[in-house]
């Protein structure tokens, strides 16, 4: 079968050709000429070409992308300043406007495709480029992924330079750096890592240059591929990036010493190094009084463990200890079972997943259909399983009580992934008990033992132990007693006062 | 990481979830809707040496009641043949009282209460009664009530037992183990009777090893109460006086002379007076030291009685013979103990101190 082979490999050599065309342009072609040009923007129906006399019969040529600039700013910037203009040089002209130099065509072509207007005095053969990026996008709102009721309001858009805005409003210091990169061969979308030089452990920035430099890809379309690709552990559930379109958590973090990485056209900027323990904060955390916010986040903490655990301890001591159950309870369990026709196990499982395919469809519905299937869920679930003889009421309340709990994470990422936690302990505990549960839970915190975050331990300050940081981890301690930033991030200066005045 | 040293991780990592588990890797199968988990056992005596044990089917659901029972020659006989003639399978895991009748107490319960320590399913904490009177007939005529028997009696037992109320006296399985191997001590139960359409607590057994020898109750039972088991009575009524006290707290001070020959026990108490219908002026001082006075001398007569009957019965449940351990000397053999127990001479002394709840400087006549 060696001709097939041999095709395969005529395919390939044919692939990596037209890879090579959309990454690097054939010598052929490379030649900084109208012709070219024209030739390369054929088929496209947005780019213009447009001849210009100037006031001294120079001839310019003008040639952008119409959908990507800003065609009210082109007659502003560029058309009546060049036509009034009698200078000799293009960029005196341009006073008004940048003007980049363009030595080769893919050069050109590049600008071209980011929102430049290419500029050609075809007499002197001299070719620039000027900004004139289309500034569409939406404007700055409120943050739906992380609703609080007081602290600052704004979140980020999908603008990348107004991200880096409202971050550096919030920093105006030197020592915030910003390092640009572009990913994915097709998209070219801009990455900025962002970290607080002087505090921010330099082996973090290392690490995330190197990764970042190793990623060969075509399309980022959301901050999430672009952490798929950092990520170390791709199999686990546990997300290993921060994701936040909250400017006052992202500052909060550069200023504790980690990075951020923000991505073009998405709002939601990557957080690094963090730990199974940040899953559980929120931004409210910093802005309730420290005794409020600490129960809260000690509720976030056992609402978790409840919402993960409670269906498998339902079906672990119906299934095998009922001796656990107390009398009264037992009563009341008895009762309620003796006319189902499923074993606990079963029906634990039905109503786990009908509350999945709920929640999950009324994500997808428009508010007002949802809002109907909400009423029809609920009684559905409830009521009618009870009177149909699917479900123990006793389950019910469970299952609603573990559901509501879920919720209580703040992470979105995390709230998604509970309920695969809470199907295999399930599945554990109504083969093994309660013994199951123990035996999952322990694979849980192993695994989550063996995670990293950008090379940094993903369950410290547990383990490895930092006792400092405990002060903010179940709790959130008061402010006057968190001088320090956290341990666990080797920040490259610790103190948060200053020790000289 | 290399292969092997995954596996040895494994292998680490399956021990230590086998070791938490308590060795038992594949658990029962105990579907609740598939097991009949009794929740009380009678045990009574029945011909040729044999046990009668019987209970209610099924114990937990709502459906109509049995009282199914069986002689056997051992109690786990008797749970095993449950399973043949009832639909689900009898499961002794949520028991929760054991009934021994009087006759089977009085001839020694040694061996019940071993089978039922081994056995890891029951629990400890199980109460053990003793009844006086037919109970299976009993339990026969309160099957038609909405409220099961047994849940409520239940309860009863564990109110009493969780708050220390200061009424009854309730022994759980641990404790009746306690004293029946501690030396020096003599274990005692409960006893209730059945009267007519109720069961009725009567006192407290009190028992020599494991053989039920006396019964005590009434004025006797509260003693018991006030210097043994609970230290507190909620209420102590005393006849002979009209009176009631109420909220009593005893302190008890036990000592014996260094020639092993007497027993000086003295109880303080304090308490306050409840209710009153005698003749005496309770504001005047005077008068209510009378009161006390003849409330000790009463309380101490009583009490002597009281210690004398367990010296005639050689049994010993208030421990007094811890009283001869000494440091640094051989502990005394309970037989030793119990033959000099036998001879001592008892001093009883009470120190009653009441609150009259009223102010006794007050000029007002008396209620």
């Amino acid at each position: 079968m060696f001709w097939k082979k041999r095709e395969s490999h005529e395919r390939r050599s044919e692939e990596k050709q037209s890879e090579d065309n959309l990454v690097t342009p054939s010598t052929m072609e490379s030649e900084l000429s109208m012709e070219s040009l024209k030739k390369s923007l054929e088929q496209i129906d947005d780019a213009e070409f447009l001849e210009m006399n100037c006031s001294n019969n120079r001839i310019i040529h003008l040639v952008y992308i119409r959908t990507l600039i800003d065609q009210e700013k082109l007659n502003e910037t560029i058309i009546d300043p060049l036509t009034n203009c009698s200078k000799a040089s293009i960029q005196d002209c341009l006073v008004n406007s940048s003007t980049i130099s363009i030595p080769v065509l893919k050069e050109a072509k590049s600008q071209l495709f980011s929102g430049c207007i290419l500029l050609v005095d075809s007499s002197q053969n001299l070719w620039f480029a000027v900004p004139l990026k289309n500034p569409i996008g939406r404007a700055i709102e409120t943050s739906e992924t992380e609703t609080i009721l007081y602290g600052a309001k704004d979140s980020f858009t999908e603008q990348i330079e107004e991200n880096i805005t409202l971050i550096r409003r919030r920093l105006p210091i030197q020592e915030l750096k910003t390092e640009k990169f572009s990913l994915g061969t097709m998209s070219k979308t801009n990455v900025v890592l962002m970290y607080i030089d002087g505090v921010t452990n330099p082996d973090f920035v290392t690490t995330i240059k190197e990764k970042i430099s190793e990623i060969n890809f075509d399309l980022f379309l959301d901050s999430s591929q672009v952490a798929a690709f950092l990520e170390k552990h791709q199999n686990s559930i546990f997300p290993q990036f921060q994701q936040t379109d909250r400017p006052d958590v992202v500052t909060y973090s550069l200023g504790l010493g980690k990075i951020t990485l923000l991505i073009d056209n998405t709002p939601f900027a990557l957080v690094a190094p963090i730990t199974f323990f940040h899953l559980f904060q929120s931004p409210e955390d910093y802005i309730n009084r420290w005794v409020v916010a600490s129960f809260l986040r000690l509720m976030r903490y056992v609402c978790f463990i409840l919402s993960v655990t409670l269906i498998p301890f339902y079906v672990a001591l119906t299934t095998h200890h009922y001796q656990m159950i107390p009398i009264q309870t037992l009563l009341i369990l008895v009762d309620s079972r003796s006319q189902l026709p499923f074993t606990p196990f079963w029906e634990a499982f039905i109503m786990l997943i009908f509350i999945e395919i709920l929640k999950e469809a009324s994500l997808r519905m428009p508010t007002k259909t949802g809002l109907t299937l909400g009423v029809i869920g609920g009684i559905v679930i409830g009521q009618a399983a009870v009177e149909a003889g699917f479900a123990s009421n006793v389950l019910i309340v469970m299952v609603g009580i573990s559901t509501v709990a879920s919720f209580l994470i703040p992470n979105y990422l995390m709230t998604k992934a509970n309920p695969l936690i809470q199907l295999i302990l399930l599945i554990l505990s109504s083969l093994f008990g309660l013994f199951g549960i123990i035996l999952g839970s322990v694979a849980i915190l192993a695994h989550l033992n063996s995670l990293s975050s950008i090379k940094q331990p993903y369950f410290s300050p547990v383990s490895p132990f930092y006792r400092k940081d405990w002060n903010d981890l179940f709790i959130r301690g008061p402010f006057f007693k968190m001088l320090e930033r956290p341990e666990h991030l080797k920040p490259q200066k610790l103190k948060r006062y200053k020790t000289r005045r | 990481m290399r292969l092997h040293e995954k596996i040895r991780e494994g292998m680490i990592f399956l021990f230590v979830a086998f070791w938490l588990s308590g060795c038992s890797p594949i658990t029962e199968n105990n579907l609740i809707e598939e097991i009949s988990p009794i929740t009380f056992l009678s045990i009574s005596k029945a011909d040729e040496g044999k046990l009668k044990v019987s209970t209610i089917f099924p114990p937990l659901s709502k459906e109509d009641k049995i009282v199914i029972s069986h002689e056997v020659d051992l109690l786990k006989e008797g749970i095993q043949k449950y399973n043949f003639n009832f639909y689900q399978e009898v499961k002794s895991g949520q028991m929760r009282m054991l009934v021994i009748s009087e006759e089977l107490g009085q001839e020694g319960i040694m061996s019940i209460v071993n089978t039922l320590l081994t056995d890891p399913d029951i629990s400890p904490r199980i109460y053990l009664v003793i009844m006086r009177g037919n109970f299976e007939e009993f339990l026969e005529s309160q099957l038609d009530n909405a409220e099961n028997f047994d849940y409520s009696f239940y309860r009863m037992l564990k109110h009493y037992e969780d708050r220390n109320q200061g009424e009854l006296t309730v022994v759980n399985l641990h404790q009746f183990k306690n004293l029946l191997y501690t030396p020096y001590s003599d274990p005692f139960l409960p006893i209730y009777s059945i009267q007519g359409d109720g069961v009725n607590y009567e006192g407290t057994a009190l028992f020599q090893n494991d053989k039920l020898v006396e019964t005590i109750s009434s004025i006797d039972d509260r003693i018991f109460q006030l210097i043994n088991n609970n230290h507190y009575l909620a209420v102590l009524p005393i006849r002979e006086f009209e009176i009631v006290l109420g909220h009593v707290r005893s302190k008890i001070d036990v000592n014996i002379d260094s020639s092993n020959s007497t027993i000086f026990f003295t109880v303080s108490i304090d308490s306050k007076i409840e209710e009153y219908r005698g003749e005496k002026q309770l504001f005047d001082p005077q008068e209510l030291e009378n009161l006390k006075a003849d409330i000790e001398t009463y309380l101490e007569q009583q009490t002597y009685e009281f210690l004398k009957k367990m010296q005639e019965l050689k049994v010993d449940p208030l421990q007094l013979g811890i009283q001869t351990k000494r440091p640094f000397s051989k502990p005394m053999e309970e037989e030793e103990w119990i033959d000099m127990f036998e001879k001592m001479y008892m001093n009883v002394k009470y120190n009653v101190n009441i609150d009259p709840l009223t102010d006794a400087n007050s000029r007002r006549p008396n209620f």
